[in-house]
């Protein structure tokens, strides 16, 4: 059992790596509007299948990889142009239930459109393959993840740090009101910050897809344990949420070694615990919700 | 509405429903359906005392519900208990699931609340999943209806003697939910959803409150998930999932949140629904996401709600928390009088 | 406070004109085939969840069926009707969705289902209502076993007959020392507990059982574990959607290429939706549209069945398009020998008749406990198909007997009681 150690806890930092994008682009949304997304595994799905479509008419993985995402940012800033900014000055809970209700009528739309079964998507053989890393084989397309996730974090802390709109992101996160004041058209930019989250989202599904199976319900299984991420690493908090990610992945590794039963509720354990214990989560802002 | 007419609306209703088996299949329902809106009302009444009326968002009462239907099925299954003991043991799990997690619950408000609500409902819906040996796992358990044996009286229930059954102890749960509201306890929940730390400056111990109000939750929730073991003479675990718990919270939005007979209204409108909208089309599930999503946007007060809004049901003097609870949209309009 | 969005009147008007359309529309539905002289038979199918997929394939299977009898003239001189209802995966709603088509639809026997709780609660419901019920695809050994009813029979595999018709075959190609990837719930149980039974009797051992619970997506931390044990083969007992997730994830730890794999029964519609590397294997299936082993030599019912598929659907029929059609088929032909739509009557005619069908051989509903005694065979899988049919993934290599891997009736009668009126 020791001996398997190694490879779980690597096994469970990539995991973590996944579930830190997901949650990342989750936390965003929320951060600045309080908004609970729970169609976010929706969007994530729907990313997916726009890329299977796109590689089955024959463009490649990678311009699938952005491309997706992009469509379904669109799709997103539309959908938080009329239905979630109509919800920014009610309490969190509306919008909990309102993506709850869009999660259900996306599984059946994606089911009209792709089919009830799984769709079969990979990754480019370049990726497919696996890694020797000395103590054991691992897949490549986890380390590409990985790899992804670190991109994006750069990214996004170069965007939220040293350009202009960044700052102003931001700014509002700390005090909407004030920025409005200041003469920041606050629309624009509630709709950049969930397209923001959703491309994220979009990226995920794309590794999702390839990683894991592609089906109408994909989108439900990945939502509990980013919403979990998010509460552990603390809400409002970017970094909690890559902390966060990255210590679930952990503890469902950890867990399906030593009680295996118990991997999938752990994450609810280790929910409820830190939220009993410190609700604003490791990294949280202190009043984010009350 | 004075309590008169009151009185007389609710008879009305309670009529009208004792006629269900001969109006329900003009409207190709099954008599079982309406039971079944019966018993999810209760499971509503119950997310409506906590979130309606006292502002916590209760996503987790799912599991209340499962204690109640699995505490019934199992002991129906094992220990060979009787109609009204399964009913009554299956409140008691209900009750017996609040006061386990009321301790942690009572730690937080708002969200984090809601959250920790959903985070042990799943804990109870992988326990319920897991455990095959005593809850039959995902297959379920099959719940052979006992007979009633009171004192000398032996009767078994059908169908038919069920829907009387349940619309009884419906009318009893809609009374003391009721009395319940309007109550000083009642109002006191109400000023706790609308401004807490004021009721605790007045002096008044918060925590107690909210406590009972689990607690009554709790049983309720327990005492629809026995009926519900007992009408489909099944109990199995996604009746503990998040969307269990979910559907119930949209039944309530639907009908009205803070409202009386909001409950009803709001299970009717998502049990026979889903039964009609599932029948005529396989894509009624985007049908039900679509309601839930126009209503949480346009009338998030729900039917009632919105009608009591319409008819300018507010008292003619505006107080501080009557400002705020304008601006609530899951606040009752009014503040004075009760409803 | 803002205006509201719609006038007092215009809304209350809405409401109310809404309410009565949504209690009263039923009302007024036009009540689709109701001429009275056809007979109905209700279907109850999980179209929306997880198993979607083999719930849509069943019902052209049944589709079929109905469409063939209806084409020689009906039973009785009576045309079939089918009547579906989504029972949305969920033991409730199946069991409200049964009553409502007993009841309302005035069905003469429900058939369908899915998974095994929505099977056993339909079960129930049918029973109470003296209606019966024909289980097509739930697989619980408890459908013929300890909840076994005088209405109810089951056509597809039972979990004791999957494991065994595997076990014993995988045992000698690969070995027996096993890795098994068990879903942890009663499904995975049943299958766990089949599987010990082989065991015992070949004298094979469990490396590794890992256990995954409900839901699980990403299967690595069971996988990570495998190289350690040493298995000579490993069993993949989770099904749908896990499947093809833990193949896809198999092949991207480059598990395939080092261990052998299979599992007590797969299915093509998860295959079809895994990436051709990752279909490896050796597994059991109950149906196959391309075989000898399975259609059994110049089979004309079979083929016709195969070719107005591939016809209508645009794609092969899988096993479980052969549960629905072969489902149907039987119940009208008991109807029509037993002259009548009497329940118990067409039980009994149902009950220990041998029949040919679409698959190799005859074979008949068990009396004692009414599962349906047909081969299942186990199959290598083609990663490509073949060429001109990138359908045609089974090579089929065994054929077993259903006697030899069923449990015998002295056992069933140990559990089962048939309770006829």
């Amino acid at each position: 059992m020791i001996h398997d150690l190694g490879p779980q806890l690597f096994n469970g930092l990539v995991l973590g790596a996944f579930y830190a994008i997901v949650a990342i682009g989750l936390s965003l949304i929320m951060n600045l509007t309080g908004t609970i997304n729970m169609a976010h595994g929706s969007f994530m799905t729907l990313a997916g299948y726009l890329a299977y479509s796109l590689v089955l008419r024959g463009t490649s993985f990678w311009f699938a990889l952005i491309a997706a995402p992009l469509i379904v940012v669109v799709v997103g800033i539309v959908v938080e142009r009329t239905l979630v900014r109509p919800l920014y000055k009610r309490e969190p809970f509306y919008s909990l239930l309102m993506t709850f209700g869009l999660s259900l009528i996306a599984e059946e739309v994606y089911r009209l459109i792709w089919g009830p079964n799984a769709v079969p998507f990979s990754p480019p053989p370049s990726l497919n393959g696996t890694t020797a890393l000395g103590f054991m084989s691992f897949p490549t397309f986890r380390i590409f993840i990985a790899v992804v996730l670190i991109v994006a974090i750069v990214a996004l802390a170069l965007f939220l740090t040293r350009t202009r709109f960044g700052l102003r992101l931001r700014a509002a996160v700390q005090d909407t009101e004030m920025i409005a004041a200041l003469g920041t058209n606050t629309q624009v930019l509630y709709a950049v910050n969930f397209g923001l989250g959703i491309f994220l989202a979009g990226i995920a599904g794309v590794l999702a897809g390839g990683m894991l199976g592609l089906s109408p319900t994909s989108g439900n299984s990945l939502l509990m344990p980013a919403f979990v991420t998010v509460i552990i690493g603390g809400m409002g908090s970017l970094f909690g949420s890559i902390v966060g990610g990255l210590l679930v992945g952990m503890a469902i590794s950890l867990t399906t070694l030593f009680i295996p039963a118990a991997s999938e509720v752990s994450m609810y354990v280790l929910m409820a615990i830190v939220l009993l214990v410190r609700p604003r989560g490791l990294f949280g802002e202190e009043g984010i919700f009350g | 509405m004075s309590f008169r007419r009151e009185l007389l609306f609710s008879a009305a209703v309670v009529v009208l429903f004792a006629l269900a088996p001969w109006i329900a299949p003009l409207l190709q329902l099954e008599l079982s359906t309406v039971s079944g809106v019966l018993v999810t009302a209760i499971a509503v009444m119950s997310v409506n005392l906590l979130l309606g009326y006292t502002g916590l968002p209760a996503f987790g009462n799912a599991a209340y519900f499962g204690m109640g239907t699995y505490g019934a099925a199992l002991s129906v299954s094992y220990l060979h208990v009787h109609f009204v003991e399964a009913i009554i043991i299956g409140t008691l799990a209900g009750l017996l699931g609040g006061l386990l997690l009321a301790p942690f619950l009572l730690r937080r408000r708002g969200i984090y609340f809601g959250l920790l609500s959903i985070a042990f409902g799943e804990i109870f819906y992988f326990i319920a999943y897991r455990y095959t040996d005593v809850t039959g796992g995902e297959d379920g358990m099959r719940v052979v209806r006992p007979e009633v044996q009171l004192g000398g009286l032996h009767a078994g229930i059908s169908d038919f003697g069920f829907f009387y059954v349940a619309l009884a102890i419906f009318v009893v749960a809609l009374i003391a939910f009721r009395t319940i509201v309007r109550s000083p306890f009642g109002r006191t929940l109400v000023a706790i959803r609308q401004n807490e730390p004021r009721v605790r400056y007045l002096g008044l111990n918060s925590d107690r409150f909210i406590f009972v109000a689990l607690l009554i939750s709790a049983s309720m929730a327990g005492l629809s998930g026995a009926l519900s073991a007992l009408l489909l003479n099944f109990a199995y675990p996604l009746q503990l999932d998040w969307h269990q718990s979910g559907y119930f919270v949209l039944s309530m939005i639907l009908g009205g949140a803070g409202t009386v007979w909001g409950s009803l209204v709001g299970a009717a409108i998502y049990v026979i629904g889903n039964d009609v909208i599932s029948t005529i089309t396989p894509l009624w599930q985007i049908f039900l996401g679509a309601l839930f999503v126009a209503c949480v946007l346009g009338f998030p007060r729900g039917i009632l709600g919105s009608i009591d809004l319409l008819l300018r049901r507010a008292p003619q003097t505006f107080t501080d928390d009557d400002v705020n609870a304008a601006f609530d949209p899951a606040a009752p309009v009014e503040v004075g009088r009760g409803r | 406070m803002t205006r509201p969005v719609l006038s007092r009147r215009n809304f209350v008007t809405l409401a109310g004109a809404g309410t009565a359309a949504a209690f009263g529309i039923p009302a007024y539905l036009p009540r689709i085939g109701e001429a009275a002289d056809t007979i109905k038979v209700g279907l109850l199918e999980p179209y929306t969840g997880v198993y979607a997929g083999p719930a849509e394939n069943e019902t052209h299977g049944f589709e079929m069926a109905v469409d063939a009898w209806n084409k020689r003239g009906g039973i009785m001189g009576r045309q079939l009707e089918l009547v579906k209802e989504d029972e949305q995966n969920d033991a409730g709603v199946g069991a409200q969705k049964a009553r409502k088509l007993i009841n309302q639809d005035k069905v003469v026997a429900l058939c369908g289902t899915v998974s095994s709780g929505v099977s056993l609660s339909v079960a129930g419901v049918a029973n109470t209502l003296g209606t019966l019920f024909m289980d097509s695809g739930g697989h619980s050994d408890d459908v013929t076993g300890k909840s076994c009813h005088w209405n109810v029979f089951r056509t597809c595999h039972s979990t004791w007959m999957e494991t065994h018709a595997t076990g014993y075959s995988l045992a000698k190609r690969f070995g027996k020392k096993w890795f098994l990837i068990t879903p942890d719930y009663a499904y995975g149980h049943s299958l766990e507990t089949g599987f010990k039974d082989v065991l015992a009797h070949i004298g094979g051992t469990i490396v590794g059982n890992e256990l995954t619970p409900l839901g699980t997506a990403d299967f690595s931390s069971y996988l990570t574990k495998i190289d350690g044990a040493k298995p000579d083969v490993v069993m993949v007992l989770v099904q749908g959607d896990d499947y093809t997730n833990c193949l896809k994830q198999m092949n991207q730890f480059g598990l395939l290429k080092k261990y052998a794999v299979g599992g007590p029964q797969v299915e093509l519609e998860p295959l079809y939706g895994l990436p051709p590397e990752a279909r490896q294997g050796y597994w059991g299936i109950e149906w196959y549209y391309k075989s000898e082993k399975t259609l059994g030599k110049n089979n004309k019912v079979a083929q016709q069945f195969v070719a107005d598929t591939i016809k209508r659907f645009g794609k092969p029929p899988t096993a479980r398009n052969a549960f629905g059609y072969i489902t149907l088929d039987r119940l009208a032909q008991a109807m029509s020998d037993a002259k009548s739509v009497d329940p118990v009557k067409v039980a009994r005619a149902i009950e220990g008749v041998h029949f040919s069908s679409i698959f190799n051989g005859a074979a008949y509903y068990r009396k004692e406990d009414h599962q349906l005694m047909w081969p299942m065979w186990v199959a290598k899988i083609r990663p490509d198909g073949t060429p001109g049919d990138k359908y045609d993934l089974f090579d089929v290599t065994d054929t077993e007997a259903a006697e030899a891997v069923e449990q015998t009736v002295a056992e069933k009668e140990k559990v089962c009681k048939l309770g006829y009126p």
